[in-house]
């Protein structure tokens, strides 16, 4: 049988869709568990990305490398670490997820202000406006796409971080997988597997039009590509 | 009015973009400030809105000096446009327009109204106010820039190579509108330009720098034409400054002589019999002059046929008497193939012609002029 | 931290970095290799382009794990699994740039190459690609870096990886163990990446003299 045939078999079962531990359940925890640090994460590093865009220098020079740092960190490593040294029912496991969701939106909020024309910065500075009214009416409405992909990027990267969550006892849909594994039942892997796919594309497909949504007109015939 | 008193620009790294500037912007003229790239004219400009801050001296704007306001309040009433223009690409152009009133608490809807004036004040068409700037030509762009500057009505503007990067034909049109704002606004508007002819069509006065941030010549630009202050301003002038200054002379001491000007409609035979080496072959019902033919060449011609239908040599250009100035005069005598140019007024009625030495009369009448001017400034102290 | 027991297990230690190398290296190559005639194609036909596009965009969404699970059925719990899900990976990020990277090449540039007498082909081995250079390692390094570090998660399926390190360390509840994998994978990630600044800077000497 092929991935999707024992996916769907195990998805189309009723069974799986009551009770303590049932997919709705296992949804909502997984949706909290990226939902959350990703909430807090936007909230300290968009305004933070976007002043260290305005400002430039050292600051947005480090910034741009933290890229390629962030992406070496192993989760499954960091997660296993977390669980060895603080446990798994405190809520310290919100702190390292949030940290680890903050560098895609600090660095495309950044890179999304500091590419702003220089011409149009030096307008907006040139006709009278406050530092603050630069950023507010004219920098952030112009980055809004970099700033928004870079929510989308964290926000696909905290669907597959809360997924291996479950490997260190954690809910989510990922607890139907690692369950399956230990049980060596192929159904409820594939189905796992399966619903976190559709999860994460859906959680493409809302950010994409979020993006679009957030837009300013005058700027939505520009392209980007990414 | 705008003062600049001693002031230096000088960077960490040692450089002195601008050395001991001292410059007075009398108030409803356009000062241009020209100059070799480098050499400070962009740096003075954006001093004066503070977007760069002197290192030594100060400025002062109507007597007080512009350290005292907060910059952003200050910049509010001051117009600004450069190069690039810098619309805010996500905003419509009535939008951008209205930028600078409704940072001063104007209403929106009042805002987008004065915007959609100034868009037909600049010579563009009011359906482009809800365009985005991306969809407008260069020229078009820039015209915004003009327009969005000038939206608060401020009494100073600010411009820094506004009409650079647009092509010639654009770039001219853009100058006379210009100038026809400026006879309307009368503001205070200091251009920096690398042109020297732009210089010299727009300004007033014109401000031509030395490479290194110092002043070589503030000037009139027919002053900077007639006497330039040393080698580098004439080298930096250009090489026919004596033809160029002649279009800032008008035509009204130059000696006319009676044009030996025929109607179209008359025949061959009656032209012969004119006695004239050329004739001006006018336009029987307006006056207007349509070319030349040598009285020569119509030996060939049977006598019968009319003046217009012979073969004419071409016209030229001709000048208003006057009102144009002597370089269109003497333009016009070097085109013309009898060598005298044909002047006209201002309904386009040929008046009269001018040779070659009627024009060399009127040029020394005006360069010994010129000279007592001169010698009369070096009489006096200087501003 | 027991810092003995790494050199009591050198061994052990040295065969997984060298599988997680294999494994996080290769599928970024084998991407690269696709990446390069299939994106070529894609700057030129302009029609091609964007449903590729989306159609990368949706798969580089796909959590990596979720990705090695489905592909079970098909390659079983072996390295090729991983390496398949891997190279779509590196495909996804890849590809994107490698049609940026010619597409940024000047205009100017190309009808003066164009002008003096160069065939297609040749215009794009000798000046199109070498100036897409940049932007093609910009995604290489990506999919070297990201894959290195995923490469670990195979090891929830089974295949070996410095991910092991990982599992094992929980199992006994030994913290110096799962720091080892931890810090030997990003090392080795940044160590990767290092190298391949290097060769981008050997292929792409006007840039060194341009700062």
């Amino acid at each position: 049988m092929s991935f999707f045939s024992y996916a769907w078999n195990w998805v189309s079962n009723g069974a799986n869709w009551h009770g303590s531990d049932s997919i709705p359940y296992q949804l909502v925890a997984h949706l909290g568990y990226s939902g959350l640090p990703l909430l807090i994460a936007s909230l300290i590093a968009v305004p933070a990305g976007v002043a260290i865009g305005h400002r430039g220098g050292p600051a947005a020079n480090v910034v741009i490398n933290i890229a390629n740092a962030w992406r070496s960190i192993p989760t499954l490593g960091l997660l296993i670490l977390l669980a060895v040294y603080v446990g798994v029912s405190t809520t310290a496991w919100l702190v390292p997820l949030v940290v680890l969701a903050i560098p895609p939106i600090l660095i495309n909020s950044c890179e999304g202000v500091s590419e702003v024309d220089p011409d149009v910065r030096d307008a907006a500075k040139g006709v009278g406006m406050t530092t603050w009214q630069q950023i507010i009416r004219v920098e952030v409405p112009i980055a809004v796409p970099l700033i928004m992909l870079g929510l989308r990027t964290s926000a696909i990267f905290v669907v597959a971080t809360a997924t291996i969550a479950a490997y260190i006892g954690f809910g989510g849909l990922g607890r139907f997988i690692f369950d399956g594994l230990a049980s060596n039942q192929y159904g409820p892997v594939a189905g796992g597997a399966l619903l976190v796919v559709i999860l994460a594309v859906l959680v493409l497909i809302l950010f994409t039009g979020l993006t679009w949504l957030a837009t300013p007109v005058g700027l939505r015939k520009r392209a980007k590509t990414e | 009015m705008i003062t600049f008193e001693a002031v230096t620009k000088r960077y960490p790294d040692g450089t002195v973009a601008v050395d001991d500037l001292s410059l007075v912007v009398p108030d409803g003229q356009i000062v241009v400030l020209v100059g070799p790239s480098g050499c400070g004219k962009t740096t003075s400009l954006r001093m004066i809105n503070r977007l760069i801050d002197p290192s030594e001296g100060k400025i002062l704007l109507d007597g007080t000096d512009i350290r005292t306001r907060p910059p952003a309040q200050l910049r509010r009433g001051i117009g600004y446009v450069i190069q690039q223009t810098g619309l805010f690409p996500h905003r419509t152009i009535e939008d951008n327009i209205a930028t600078v009133p409704v940072l001063n608490g104007v209403g929106r809807g009042q805002a987008r109204a004065r915007a959609r004036e100034l868009i037909s004040q600049v010579g563009l068409d009011e359906n482009l106010a809800r365009r985005y700037p991306h969809q407008l030509s260069g020229g078009q762009q820039q015209r915004v820039g003009v327009a969005r500057a000038l939206a608060a009505d401020p009494p100073v503007l600010l411009m820094d190579e506004p009409f650079s990067a647009v092509d010639p034909v654009v770039r001219a049109s853009l100058q006379d509108q210009l100038l026809s704002l400026q006879a309307e606004l009368h503001k205070t508007i200091v251009m920096v330009t690398h042109d020297i002819e732009e210089a010299i069509k727009l300004g007033d006065t014109v401000a031509l720098f030395h490479p290194h941030g110092t002043l070589a010549q503030v000037a009139p630009p027919q002053q900077l034409l007639a006497a330039p202050a040393d080698d580098y301003v004439a080298g930096f002038v250009g090489f026919d400054r004596g033809i160029r200054r002649l279009s800032f002379v008008p035509t009204g001491g130059l000696q006319l002589s009676p044009a030996p000007a025929v109607p179209a409609d008359t025949t061959v035979t009656q032209a012969r019999a004119a006695g004239h080496p050329w004739i001006v072959v006018t336009d029987a019902a307006s006056g207007a002059p349509r070319g030349w033919i040598e009285t020569a060449r119509l030996e060939a011609v049977s006598g019968e046929t009319l003046l217009g239908q012979a073969g004419t040599e071409p016209l030229g250009r001709s000048f208003v008497a006057g009102t144009d100035s002597l370089r269109a005069a003497l333009d016009a005598a070097v085109l013309s193939p009898a060598g005298q140019a044909v002047a006209v007024d201002e309904a386009g009625r040929v008046v009269g012609t001018a040779s070659f030495d009627q024009l060399r009369a009127a040029i020394q009448a005006e360069t010994a002029a010129e000279q007592a001017a001169a010698e009369l400034r070096q009489a006096e102290p200087s501003p | 931290m027991t810092w003995s027991w790494i050199p009591q297990n050198g061994a052990l230690i040295w065969q997984l970095t060298r599988e997680n190398l294999y494994l996080g290296v290769v599928p970024a190559l084998i991407g690269l290799v696709i990446s390069l005639p299939v994106g070529i194609l894609a700057a030129r036909w302009r029609w091609f382009y964007p449903p590729m596009l989306a159609l990368f965009n949706i798969l580089y969404a796909i959590p990596s794990l979720a990705l090695f699970i489905a592909l079970i059925p098909a390659f079983g719990l072996t390295d090729t699994t991983v390496i398949i899900a891997l190279t779509i990976f590196s495909l996804c990020v890849i590809l994107p740039n490698v049609v940026a990277g010619l597409r940024q090449v000047p205009a100017s540039v190309k009808q003066a190459a164009t002008a003096m007498g160069y065939g297609p082909v040749r215009r794009l081995a000798t000046v199109e690609l070498p100036l897409a250079v940049p932007v093609i390692f910009a995604g290489l390094r990506i999919a070297v870096v990201a894959g290195i570090s995923l490469a670990s998660i195979g090891q929830l399926i089974g295949v070996s990886s410095l991910g092991y390190l990982f599992i094992d360390g929980l199992q006994r509840s030994f913290p110096t163990e799962i720091w080892v994998g931890v810090v030997l994978i990003v090392v080795l990630a940044l160590a990767c990446d290092l190298i391949l600044v290097a060769i981008r800077r050997v292929l792409t000497p006007w840039t060194a003299a341009r700062s």
